[in-house]
């Protein structure tokens, strides 16, 4: 075991630098710099010269790949060019904002969506399974900013229950009550689409299960339903949706820039797009990095569940199950 | 003087997002009546007036401003983009203001006290301080202000894009505490204008060394930016919102709004909504395809002049950007033809739903260098292009496209990608073209790539951009004479002539307007004739605001200057509800 989480550990280190590598490559190679989007046209070339100069973008791509891998580090994400910002001040506050928004969509999503996908599993082509059919579809078919505006204009608009938007009101920052109020339509909005995909991998996982032998052979022995169901199907159920779980944790850093335009939630995907624009290498960098590591680490988290669901699971030489 | 204009901030910051939703609603809106939007705007006019007249200005209360993005650094010596220069209009008070006729003045909220004087022989300018003034923490604004502000703008290495108003000026002097004095070595009589800025504070900044000053936290971080205007910076919260709040030590005329929060939105749509739902009092740059549905709401009301920018579709004249090295509109007749071709109107009318103005030389409609029917205006004419395009030598091919001396009349028309009214227009322009024989082939460029290699080296055979107009002065040699050839200078297409060359240059010689205004109309005769681009309209970002905000008549918002929307904003005030 600790064999095993040594060797992923440096497996992942390796990952995270190729990844750090090729995006660096990338963003460097856009046209157009950050000076580009800095400078006034009437800015004497000169001049634009000593600016790249003072910033260090005169230097070969590959210096400043070393230069900035030192720094990172040393934990220092670097300064945003426009204003000389600490990357960090820029960042960290819209990472929470998102995972505040993203980790309440996503628990109250796997809350109603597994026991759901399971009930429906048992009764399949019933009501309740027909619903879930419908809301899939619409879940998967509806963009997320139409979804958004619809209701935007119908409880905030026309009813004026909800909040149009932002985290909080003006004059209650920081508020927890104010911002759950706030919270309600964004994550409705979220909470469609994740039930669409979860409800079906539950129900589907399920019913794999249930048509196995040992299940049969439950059956056939005189095993009550509800134990069935419980005690045999559900932990073997169970496996592949947490590792599906696990897959999506990235989800909960970058996955709702749509949503949070929409709803001006001051999230990370937002930044993201906005600094793309602007050409801020520093803060695309550290994003990226942010989200393989999550992503790297969401693998690490479904490894374990996964053998805590199932002790038969080895966590062994084969290194783990992929992707 | 080229920092007189700027690549629009808007352009770079409309976001793909928002040109999805401006694209859904675009059409519906197109059938509204242009009789509704009469009656329901001025009756919504009316009603505020009303109120206005009614109760007179009280004191307190919060404005909410709702923009697009989010600032870089107030810091005056810096600000190139709209969000900061916003902030900057509410916390600092400028040498000189531009009255709503365009000229230079001294307000009681300006810092200066009285209007400058230039001598006789045009080449020394007097400034004159109040002796009220104060920075917000407390300390007298004096002379010494004025010229470290000056010298560190002139200064290469600090790097202000405001550099090339000064490199005109040979000696900035302190005469006593209260006087400074500007001599330059030729006369040029844009800089008045140069004149009406922002100052900053000596005595905070004075150690800094020059190239640091823009690494410097003055103009990011609130708690040391000491400013001089009506309202001081309090908050900062990223990509949410910046907060002001009456500075105690303001020296000037009482504001009457107590605090102004500057909302910043990720999205047009919901912008809009917020300015619906009352969440903001005050919105520009609403896309004119809402226009309408912001109209149809009462309580709302629209300003729908346009604003101090025009666009235009320009030429390049470089044999190097074309196949062959064949310029097509090397002929003047084909240049007019092109301006006869396309209906200009019609782009107005439809695309930015009457939200615009016909210009038929860079000068604004009705500012005081506007030459007015001097101009040649090309009336839409598909038949007249015909004919122009045979007169210079062009016959219909075989696939119906013109071609001379065997080139296909083709061309690539490049633009900024997300703009959703570029988009619009470039294929009403692909479509009257064609009508005339000529092929354009339309291309959506991202910004940054586009500005970076095609615009700055002048690398393009056409263009649809936009000029904005900083202050009212008509000058325009950086962008159109043949001394500013890239990559130095402004006048990307590589256009040349002599006579233009000429006249921009003496129209800055003479400080006399009068005189100017001669030069100009001159300028515009020719430019119009010769057509270095086919100027198409002024336009703008419509501002709307709701019953919450008042202000007396001369103080209503002035679409023609740069941040006009808070033209006299400390005369303003908001129903305290």
């Amino acid at each position: 075991m600790t064999e095993y989480f040594i060797r992923r550990l440096l497996q992942s280190i390796l990952v995270l630098f190729l990844i750090s590598l090729v995006a660096f490559g990338l963003i460097h190679a856009a046209p157009g710099g950050p000076t580009q989007m800095m400078m006034a046209p009437g800015v004497s070339p000169e001049t634009a010269k000593i600016q790249a100069h003072n910033l260090g973008l005169d230097k070969p791509v590959p210096t400043q790949y070393v230069i900035w891998l030192t720094n990172m580090l040393k934990g220092d994400l670097g300064h945003t060019f426009k204003n000389n910002l600490p990357v960090g001040e820029v960042l960290w506050p819209t990472v929470g904002n998102t995972i505040k928004l993203m980790a309440f969509a996503w628990f109250i999503s796997l809350l109603i969506a597994i026991p759901w996908g399971i009930y429906n599993s048992t009764k399949v082509y019933g009501i309740s399974d027909q619903t879930a059919n419908f809301v899939s579809y619409i879940g998967f078919a509806m963009p997320a900013f139409w979804f958004g505006i619809i209701l935007q204009e119908l409880f905030s608009l026309k009813l004026d229950w909800l909040p149009l938007s932002d985290m909080y009101d003006m004059d209650k920052q920081g508020n927890f009550g104010n911002l759950l109020y706030h919270l309600i339509l964004p994550c409705s909005v979220l909470v469609l689409g994740f039930l669409a995909s979860y409800s079906k991998y539950a129900r589907s996982s399920m019913l794999e299960v249930l048509e196995q032998d040992y299940i049969r052979t439950a059956r056939a022995k005189g095993v009550p339903e509800r134990k069935v169901i419980f005690r045999h199907a559900l932990r073997n159920a169970l496996i592949p949706i947490i590792t599906i779980i696990g897959l999506d944790l990235p989800i909960l850093v970058g996955g709702a820039t749509l949503t949070e335009s929409v709803f001006n939630w001051p999230g990370m995907g937002r930044l993201f797009v906005e600094m793309a624009r602007s050409r801020e290498y520093s803060v695309l960098m550290a994003i990226t990095l942010i989200t393989a590591v999550v992503v790297v680490a969401g693998n690490f988290i479904a490894d374990i569940l996964y053998k805590i669901v199932d002790p038969r699971v080895k966590l062994g030489s084969k290194g783990g199950k992929s992707a | 003087m080229t920092s007189k204009k700027k690549w629009l901030s808007l352009l770079v910051s409309l976001s793909v997002v928002s040109t999805l939703f401006v694209g859904c609603g675009s059409k519906d809106e197109a059938s509204s009546t242009p009789k509704d939007e009469g009656n329901t705007d001025s009756s919504a006019t009316t009603g505020t007036e009303g109120t206005k007249e009614a109760t007179g200005p009280v004191d307190g209360g919060t404005l909410t401003y709702g923009s697009f993005s989010d600032i870089v650094s107030v810091n005056p010596l810096f600000v190139q983009d709209t969000a900061s220069g916003d902030a900057a209009e509410f916390m600092y008070a400028k040498l000189y203001d531009i009255n709503r006729t365009g000229e230079v003045v001294a307000e009681p909220w300006s810092l200066a006290a009285e209007p400058m004087t230039v001598s006789e022989d045009g080449l020394t300018y007097t400034i004159k301080l109040k002796d009220s003034a104060k920075w917000s923490d407390g300390e007298a604004i004096t002379a010494d202000d004025v010229v470290f502000t000056f010298n560190s703008i002139k200064d290469p290495k600090v790097g202000s894009p405001g550099m090339s108003g000064f490199d005109k000026v040979t000696k900035i002097e302190k005469v006593d505490d209260l006087t400074v004095k500007i001599t330059l070595k030729q006369v040029y009589a844009p800089f008045q204008y140069v004149l009406s800025t922002q100052i900053v504070p000596e005595h905070i900044l004075k150690d800094v060394k020059p190239e640091e000053l823009q690494k410097n936290v003055y103009g990011t971080d609130p708690a040391k930016t000491v400013s001089s205007g009506p309202w001081v910076w309090k908050e900062w919260k990223q990509k949410q919102y910046l907060s002001f709040e009456r500075n105690p030590n303001y020296w000037g005329p009482k504001p009457h709004i107590d605090k102004i929060v500057y909302k910043i939105y990720a999205d047009q749509n919901t912008e809009v909504q917020a300015l619906i739902k009352g969440d903001v009092d005050l919105l520009g740059g609403i896309p004119v395809t809402q226009v309408d549905a912001v109209k149809s709401r009462d309580g709302l009301t629209v300003i729908q002049e346009p604003g101090p920018q025009y666009e235009y579709l320009g030429f390049n004249f470089n044999p190097d950007n074309f196949k062959d090295k064949f310029v097509p509109w090397a002929g003047q007749k084909t240049r007019q033809a092109i301006a006869y071709a396309l209906n200009r109107q019609g782009m107005i009318d439809n695309v930015l739903k009457g939200t615009g103005k016909l210009m038929n030389a860079p000068f604004l409609p009705g500012s005081w260098a506007d030459p007015g029917d001097a101009a040649v205006n090309y009336a839409f004419d598909p038949e007249k292009a015909k004919q122009l395009l045979a007169e210079d030598g062009w016959t219909a091919g075989s696939d119906g496209i013109l071609t001379k001396d065997g080139h296909r009349f083709s061309f690539e028309l490049q633009y900024n990608s997300g703009n959703s009214r570029r988009e619009q227009v470039a294929s009403v322009i692909q479509q009257n073209l064609k009508d005339v024989g000529i092929e354009v082939v339309p291309k959506a460029l991202d910004f940054a790539a586009w500005v970076d290699q095609n615009l700055t080296p002048g690398k393009y055979p056409a263009i649809l951009m936009g000029w904005s107009l900083n202050n009212p002065d008509p000058d325009g040699e950086t962008t159109f004479s043949s001394k500013y050839f890239p990559p130095a200078g402004q006048n990307q297409g590589f256009y040349k002539n002599e006579k233009l060359d000429k006249l921009w240059e003496e129209g800055t010689a003479v400080v006399d307007q009068e005189k100017r205004k001669e030069i100009y109309k001159q300028i515009g005769q020719e430019i119009s004739t010769d057509l270095p681009y086919v100027f198409m309209y002024q336009y703008g970002t419509p501002t709307a605001y709701n019953s919450k905000v008042k202000f007396a008549e001369e103080d209503a918002p002035e679409s023609s200057l740069a941040y006009g929307y808070f033209f006299h904003l400390i005369n303003w005030w908001v129903d305290a509800k």
